[in-house]
């Protein structure tokens, strides 16, 4: 197994990053098509296996139209959901409905025009494939997670009366049943998503493919969500105890008490309860992205493990979740501090991090692989759904 | 000389190759291969981005790539002008600086004073049909959901309806194309009535029961009305509407393709910004009931008194936080400040103060800052 590197550098690519934001600005926002390319293609190019590297092939030209459309529909949507509160719904239900098309489209260009060693990528999954997996098994997801509890809610009073003392046994079962059917779609949705990214990438003649299983996605789900219990039970009692030691609760009691009391209740409230609220706001962001951390991380190193390119170039992550998680919550810590500034090496240390732990078995080698013939695409898609901010992909 | 690889058209297997330049003739020599040569214009060269692989393609599709990108630039250099100058600008560490003082300079000034020049000169430029096309259903959403019936007499209402068509509406003359109309309505939390007064773009003002309970005077009631009335002739609510369609964009813009993690302080950013223009619109409110109550021969004081008695009065019952003649905390310079979407009260208190000094000397004009 050899081990993916990224050779670029924070300082070199903040100076990459600025002009490029310098040029955006003065001509008022239509550099940018030309400034994605020159991000991209910084990281593309740096990202290396052995001696060959990757390569972002799109043109800020290519990129013009497409992106003059997109930022139509975005100034349009911006407007109306501005304007009517009934519009802002009708234009977000139509961004939906469009979403897996734009997913599908972005997938296509970006992989089109990615190419490692000489050699172009392409993704083959269908539309109909985007529908079922962006917004069929998402709304299902969705429907399980709110209209079962709420679908029971109506339910059992009515027939309460013919089930006597069974009735919180029966609502119990309920909800439980529908959590974990819930949780089951979810899985499903994870390995559904998965298999269609995976199994349409394409490299040169090459096909990539993976057999994830939904049983080991939901098992991961579980554990998340168990540490996330754990971790707010845990949480609750360090504040519990923050509290305590510096008297809080003597404070939190005065509040009570003084509830009737407008002046009362302004003093009470002077004192320390916005440095808790505080405390436990940070505490929570931090939580959530222990907890995202962990998730991903598992996922990635499952997926990886069980994807290969035609069966004999197999793949490995070795991210781990502690690692991770430092990287994303300093990272964030960076962000607020320097009010953005710090972005570009908060990205390239993001981006070493992921390749440092991403490896691929060479042994067979990639000499065979040539570009294959693909029908051009239109950059469209791909624009419209940066401009919504679009998380295209499995993320790896 | 230069010394890279070369790759056939569309394969990932790759030789080692030089490349030799000579005028205007290339001749490459893959290593174990006849050498392949050529014209150098026939060659179509990538940009120069830092110091990432240059590749070369030539027009039998094969591609020849080095890292050797100062001898590229410095022999194909004439058919890459525009090119190398940025890439000139991208590695120099003085351009990185004085690229950063423009993009911060820029950026705070275009928030500051860009964004609501253009979004007034935009509100101004729409017909005033735009304005009660953006009110539409608004009055029935409220209606709906958040007023109640007023516990006004007919009477009562016509009187102050009357004096507001035949006093204060033929103050302005400038805009006549608003159809100014007066409604009551009841507005209770819990029990407590709320005091209010909103404009909607349309010219539509609403007041509630609260409200003219607590106006002692004509003239409190009139300085609010003319308040409200500056917001609609301003076209607040247009410009509320261009200007956040602005900060989302240029947001967007800057910030480009960001993961999700410096969403939530961008979040924050344009909430500053949005109460930030938020309290400009209050403030020109002010100042164009202040004018307006000069020329009607009103004292502009009555502003502050009936203001200090709604912020009172909302102090008393409870603090509620909403639109229009919601009084702010009167504490100044506090945190809530920068989010607040009002000026503090004690600032307006002082801004009627100052009018009214112009008002006891029998001026019409009165420059105040």
């Amino acid at each position: 197994m050899k081990t993916l590197r990224f050779e670029g550098s924070g300082f070199e690519y903040f100076k990459i990053w600025i002009v490029n934001i310098l040029l955006t600005i003065v001509t008022l926002g239509l550099y940018y098509p030309w400034a994605k390319v020159r991000n991209r293609r910084y990281f593309c190019a740096n990202s290396m296996l052995e001696d060959r590297n990757f390569e972002y092939h799109a043109t800020g030209k290519q990129l013009f139209i497409g992106y003059l459309i997109a930022m139509a529909i975005f100034i349009a949507f911006v407007v109306v959901q501005n304007i009517s509160p009934i519009g802002s719904l009708v234009v977000v239900g139509l961004f939906v409905l469009a979403l897996p098309w734009i997913i599908w489209r972005s997938l296509k260009f970006n992989m089109r025009m990615t190419s490692f060693s000489n050699v172009r990528f392409g993704f083959e999954g269908n539309l109909g494939g985007a529908y079922i997996n962006y917004l069929i098994l998402p709304i299902l997801c969705f429907l399980a997670l709110y209209a079962g509890p709420i679908g029971l809610a109506i339910f059992i009073p009515m027939v309460a009366g013919s089930l006597g003392g069974l009735t919180s046994i029966v609502t119990v079962i309920g909800v439980l049943g529908s959590l974990l059917l819930a949780l089951f779609l979810f899985a499903f949705l994870k390995k559904r998503n998965t298999s269609y990214a995976i199994n349409g990438y394409r490299y040169g003649q090459g096909m990539f493919s993976t057999n994830v299983e939904t049983k080991a996605f939901l098992w991961i789900t579980l554990k998340s969500i168990g540490f996330t219990i754990l971790a707010i039970i845990g949480l609750v009692i360090l504040i519990a105890v923050l509290a305590s030691i510096s008297g809080l609760a003597g404070k939190l009691l005065e509040i009570q008490g003084s509830l009737q009391d407008p002046i009362a209740l302004q003093t009470a409230l002077g004192g320390g309860i916005l440095v808790m609220i505080g405390l436990l706001y940070v505490g929570l962001i931090i939580l959530s992205m222990l907890i995202f951390a962990y998730f991903f991380t598992r996922q990635r190193t499952y997926i990886y493990e069980n994807s290969t390119l035609d069966g004999q170039i197999k793949f490995a992550s070795t991210l781990k979740a502690g690692q991770f998680a430092w990287v994303i919550i300093s990272n964030f810590l960076l962000i607020i501090v320097t009010l953005g500034l710090a972005t570009p090496w908060v990205k390239v240390r993001l981006a070493r991090l992921f390749l440092g732990d991403t490896h691929v078995d060479t042994s067979v080698g990639f000499d065979t692989y040539v570009t294959q013939k693909q029908k051009e695409q239109s950059s469209l898609g791909e624009q419209i759904g940066d401009a919504f901010d679009v998380d295209v992909g499995v993320g790896f | 000389m230069i010394k890279g690889k070369w790759y056939k058209s569309g394969s990932a297997a790759h030789i080692r190759a030089v490349l030799y330049l000579d005028g205007e003739q290339y001749r490459l020599e893959p290593e174990g291969n006849i050498p392949l040569p050529g014209k150098i214009k026939d060659i179509h060269v990538s940009d120069r981005l830092a110091n990432v692989e240059r590749k070369l393609t030539f027009h039998d599709g094969s591609v020849f790539a080095t890292q050797d990108n100062d001898t590229v630039d410095h022999y194909l250099n004439l058919s890459l002008k525009a090119n190398s100058i940025l890439h000139h600008l991208e590695s120099r560490l003085s351009w990185a600086a004085i690229a950063l003082i423009v993009t911060i300079a820029f950026s705070i000034s275009f928030f500051r004073w860009g964004v609501p020049w253009i979004s007034k000169q935009i509100a101004h430029a729409l017909p005033q049909k735009t304005n009660v096309l953006i009110a539409a259903n608004t009055l029935e959403f409220l209606d709906k959901y958040i007023f109640e019936e007023t516990t006004l007499e007919p009477e009562e209402m016509e009187v102050i309806r009357e004096h507001f068509s035949s006093n204060l509406v033929p103050l302005d003359d400038e805009n006549k194309s608003i159809e100014f109309k007066l409604h009551f309505r009841d507005w209770s939390d819990g029990d407590v009535g709320v005091p209010n007064a909103l404009a909607l773009p349309s010219g539509d003002i609403v007041l509630t029961d609260e409200f003219i309970r607590l106006c002692e005077t004509q003239d409190e009631m009139d300085s609010v009305l003319l308040h409200e009335m500056g917001h609609v002739i301003h076209r607040h609510s247009l410009e509320m509407v261009i200007e956040a369609t602005f900060v989302t964009v240029a947001i967007m813009l800057i910030t480009g393709d960001n993961n999700g993690i410096a969403d939530m302080g961008i979040g924050l950013g344009s909430l500053l910004v949005s109460t930030h223009y938020s309290r400009n619109h209050e403030t020109e409110a002010d100042h164009y009931a202040f004018k307006q109550m000069l020329k009607a021969g009103i004292d502009p004081k009555a502003f502050s008194t009936i203001l200090t008695r709604i912020t009172k009065s909302i102090e008393e019952l409870e603090s509620v936080e909403e639109e229009e003649v919601d009084p702010q905390n009167s504490e100044e310079g506090g945190i809530w400040d920068y989010v607040s979407t009002h000026p503090s009260t004690e600032q307006r208190v002082k801004q009627a103060e100052q009018y009214s000094e112009c008002f006891k000397q029998g001026l019409f004009e009165c420059e105040v800052n």
